[in-house]
């Protein structure tokens, strides 16, 4: 792709997949993309706030149901009025049917990233074929299901980590005490991560993460009584672990350790970190990490064994993480993703993305604006080749008062509107 | 104390109508700024010459490094207040300059446009403008309290001895009537006058109707005609007006240029006009209104009935009436479709009083305007009876529900 585009990223009001759609916002920017977020998560407290209610489970439905309808059109709106070339919704987005038609007969093209186990999360089932792409972080038979409901442009789009926030830290001796461990592990307590954990308590495992609750044999290692932990927190925590523990979730504790297929965000946020990690084996994970980079382990035996060596192995641990980050640094980044997509939907969707009707933003402003336009164009992290309608896009988001130039640059663009007339 | 500034982008008319609101922000002790189109600045600093006049090429095309220096300089002043008085996007565009908790009015806030909820009260009552209660200028002065004495803005009308001005059109044709029967209602008028001169006004686009209405008077009359037509400055409009008689007008800067003089006006109001909205400011003006059921219309849309709120103005019951004005005398009863009204004040601002004809509005007009009245914290509002209706209707849920700046509460 190398125009920029201008794309409207919708996110969750809540969950895993709203930090996700937070890197894939900047990942988007810094390609030089015009980038405006729906920020779904301003809407969460007044949805929580209905819960406290205490009216009838029918009405209490209902209002939930209408609220939600409510921030879909408040998508909707901003869709009309940013007139983006895409939508990227996150997995959980506030999108309706209702609002996905509407935006299709706008010629508003949606993408969702569906960042999770379509096994669990079966509501892809009644929403993937209103998207015009749907992406996804497992193959078959998710794949040819998609395509059996009508959606013709499914993509394999595996997870990734944000290297400018997932990097190598050099902490302080109070934070390395506060976050570090010689066995960690930050996730929420699925049923298997629960039964296989106990196994692990010779090993000084600490936990981090939410949905703990009840597990009087791990409560002793939970940390902050299992408040959610923040992504800043996060990276300082994998950096301060000598042996991060990473076993995908299962909801079922038939098997501790699932051997299931897509690979979860914390295995390319620990590498980017630099990070050394104990990760389950899962079949998509070989074309991502090779042997060599990611230590891995299938049953429960293999995992104790491997902590015990690599607690007492620490440059081997770092040469893991080392060759680990390169990778993840070359092939795993969310700018790559991003690229990826937007690839795949210029080769999916017929005359996409729209040619552009406007010029460039420096060679429609006036000579005098010329000089101060590129800086701010910088500053407003858009290339030089970014068009008018973008710079006066970003120029109208920002907050508080405008410098006179800036304000001249919006006072041009209307002039132009009212009497449609291009300034030398 | 810090200046306050208002932000007028739109025409003539609407620079003089603002007369109100400046005088109320006058009366604060603060300086007062005023930052208009730069083909009206001559105009300004004639109507408001204690005002500090800025300009930016709103309607013409801007030249960039003016425009920057202009919003340089405005950026500099530190103002406590910006009133941006109209709904436009140059004016959203230009309330960017400054911090959005100091902007009233409209304005864009992280890229929002936002109005004040005085600004979407009244946006609800010209939703019916046939109810549209409150003149513009009177709106505008409602954005600082307390309101400038509105009886005390423009002097009480009175003619000046120098003839009849005949402004020749207004910026939309369709409020305007055509030369033919301007010719027969300028003849009606004629015994009114001290001087027997006429002076058409306007700009040089009206300079081929000022020809055809000059062919269509009787040549004694037409030999009194002065065709100023596009051969003034606002120096020279101004010195013209404020030594006429009276001035014959659709809805147009002239008639407000006149009524800031003190130049009795007598102005024919139809299609889109609505002398309840932007009729002339002051005591002693006299309205033509045509009421049709379709009255006030779109100007811009299409006229569906075959402009007959023009039709009322031909005839001859109208033509008795509009040359028997002085000193009261009156022949009869208008044309049905015309209203004759004279202008007056209450305690919210100027009025129309009808002296002639129907006015089944009036009522109504009332009931709305002791709501505003009650809404601006004017006493005399709460002679009128309460009205749950009015109060529904233009009070949005969110403007009692949500902590809003309630503008009209301020003291500055």
């Amino acid at each position: 792709m190398n125009r920029s585009l201008r794309v409207l990223v919708v996110l969750p009001l809540y969950g895993g997949s709203l930090p996700i759609g937070r890197y894939c916002r900047n990942a988007l920017a810094s390609l030089g993309h015009a980038v405006e977020t729906f920020e779904a998560p301003d809407f969460y407290g007044a949805f929580s706030a209905l819960k406290g209610l205490r009216v009838t489970a029918e009405r209490l439905d209902y209002l939930e149901q209408a609220f939600l309808q409510v921030v879909a059109q408040g998508v909707l709106a901003k869709a009309e009025t940013f007139q983006p070339d895409l939508i990227l919704a996150m997995a959980q987005a506030p999108l309706t049917r209702q609002v996905l038609k509407r935006l299709r007969q706008a010629g508003i093209p949606s993408v969702m990233w569906f960042v999770e186990d379509f096994r669990l999360f079966t509501y892809w089932e009644s929403f993937a074929q209103y998207y015009d792409a749907f992406a996804v972080i497992q193959k078959e038979p998710l794949l040819s299901r998609l395509e059996g409901i009508g959606q013709k442009n499914a993509l394999y789009l595996p997870l990734a980590a944000d290297p400018d926030f997932h990097k190598p830290l050099t902490l302080t001796s109070v934070e390395k005490r506060q976050y570090g461990a010689d066995l960690a592990f930050l996730g929420a307590g699925y049923p298997n991560r629960r039964v296989a954990f106990r196994e692990l308590m010779e090993f000084g495992l600490k936990i981090w993460g939410s949905d703990w609750e009840g597990d009087e044999a791990l409560s002793s290692r939970v940390q902050r009584g299992g408040e959610r932990i923040s992504p800043t927190d996060a990276v300082k925590i994998f950096n301060a672990t000598a042996v991060n523990l990473n076993l995908h979730s299962s909801v079922t504790a038939r098997e501790l350790v699932s051997g299931g297929d897509f690979v979860n965000p914390r295995t390319f946020e620990l590498a980017m970190c630099g990070a050394f990690q104990l990760v389950d084996e899962r079949t998509l994970l070989p074309e991502l990490f090779a042997p060599g980079e990611l230590a891995t382990f299938t049953d429960m035996a293999g995992l104790k064994e491997s902590i015990r060596h690599f607690l007492a192995a620490p440059e081997e641990r770092r040469a893991f993480a080392e060759r680990a980050r390169e990778r993840a640094l070359k092939e795993h980044t969310y700018q790559a993703r991003m690229r990826a997509l937007l690839s795949f939907l210029e080769d999916r969707l017929e005359g996409w993305p729209k040619p552009r009707q406007e010029g460039g933003a420096i060679e429609t402003l006036p000579e005098a604006y010329r000089s101060e336009a590129r800086e701010l164009l910088a500053t407003l992290g858009l290339t030089e080749s970014a068009p008018f309608k973008d710079l006066v896009w970003a120029l109208r988001a920002k907050a508080g008062k405008l410098t006179p130039v800036e304000t001249a640059i919006l006072f041009l663009d209307e002039w132009q509107k009212q009497y449609g007339t291009k300034q030398d | 104390m810090k200046p306050v500034l208002v932000t007028q982008l739109a025409r003539f008319g609407d620079l003089v109508q603002t007369k109100r609101l400046l005088l109320g922000l006058r009366a604060t002790g603060r300086a007062v700024y005023l930052l208009v189109d730069a083909s009206l600045e001559r105009l300004a600093r004639l109507l408001y010459p204690w005002l500090d006049v800025h300009v930016i090429n709103a309607h013409s095309p801007p030249d960039p490094l003016a425009l920057r220096r202009a919003l340089e300089d405005l950026s500099g002043k530190g103002f406590h207040r910006v009133y941006n008085l109209n709904f436009s996007g140059l004016n959203m565009a230009t309330s960017t300059l400054f911090d959005p908790d100091i902007v009233r009015g409209y304005k864009l806030d992280q890229g929002q446009p936002v109005r004040d909820p005085w600004t979407g009260m009244a946006l609800r009552w010209t939703g019916n403008r046939r109810l549209g209660a409150l003149n513009l200028e009177d709106f505008w002065a409602g954005f600082v309290w307390p309101m400038a004495p509105g009886p005390e803005v423009n002097p009480d009308a009175v003619p000046k001895g120098g003839g009849l001005g005949v402004a020749m059109a207004g910026r939309h044709a369709r409020r305007s009537l055509p030369p033919d029967m301007l010719a027969s209602v300028v003849q009606a008028m004629l015994p009114m006058l001290d001087t027997p001169k006429i002076y058409l006004l306007g700009t040089a686009a009206e300079r081929s109707a000022a020809r055809e209405l000059t062919v269509r008077l009787p040549p004694r009359v037409a030999d009194t005609v002065v065709d100023l037509t596009g051969r003034t400055g606002w120096q020279e409009l101004a010195d013209t007006v404020a030594g006429l008689d009276r001035v014959l007008t659709p809805d147009t800067g002239v008639m407000h240029l006149a009524a800031h003089l003190g130049v009795p006006v007598t102005a024919t109001f139809l299609s889109s006009a609505w002398c309840h909205e932007t009729g002339p400011y002051g005591r002693g003006h006299t309205v033509w209104q045509a009421v049709h059921e379709c009255a006030p219309c779109l100007e811009s849309a299409p006229c569906p009935c075959g402009q007959a709120c023009l039709e009322p103005f031909r005839r001859r019951e109208f033509l008795r009436l509009v040359g028997g004005l002085e000193g009261g005398r009156f022949a009869g009863d208008p044309p049905p479709g015309l209203t004759g009204y004279h202008t007056d004040f209450d305690a919210l601002g100027v009025t129309c009083k009808a002296f002639t004809g129907q006015d089944p509005g009036r009522g109504e007009r009332l009931r709305v305007r002791g709501f505003i009245a009650r809404h601006l914290g004017i006493e005399a509002g709460h002679a009128v009876p309460v009205a749950p209706d009015l109060a529904e209707t233009l009070l949005a849920d969110p403007d009692f529900m949500l902590h809003k700046h309630q503008t009209l509460l301020e003291i500055l």
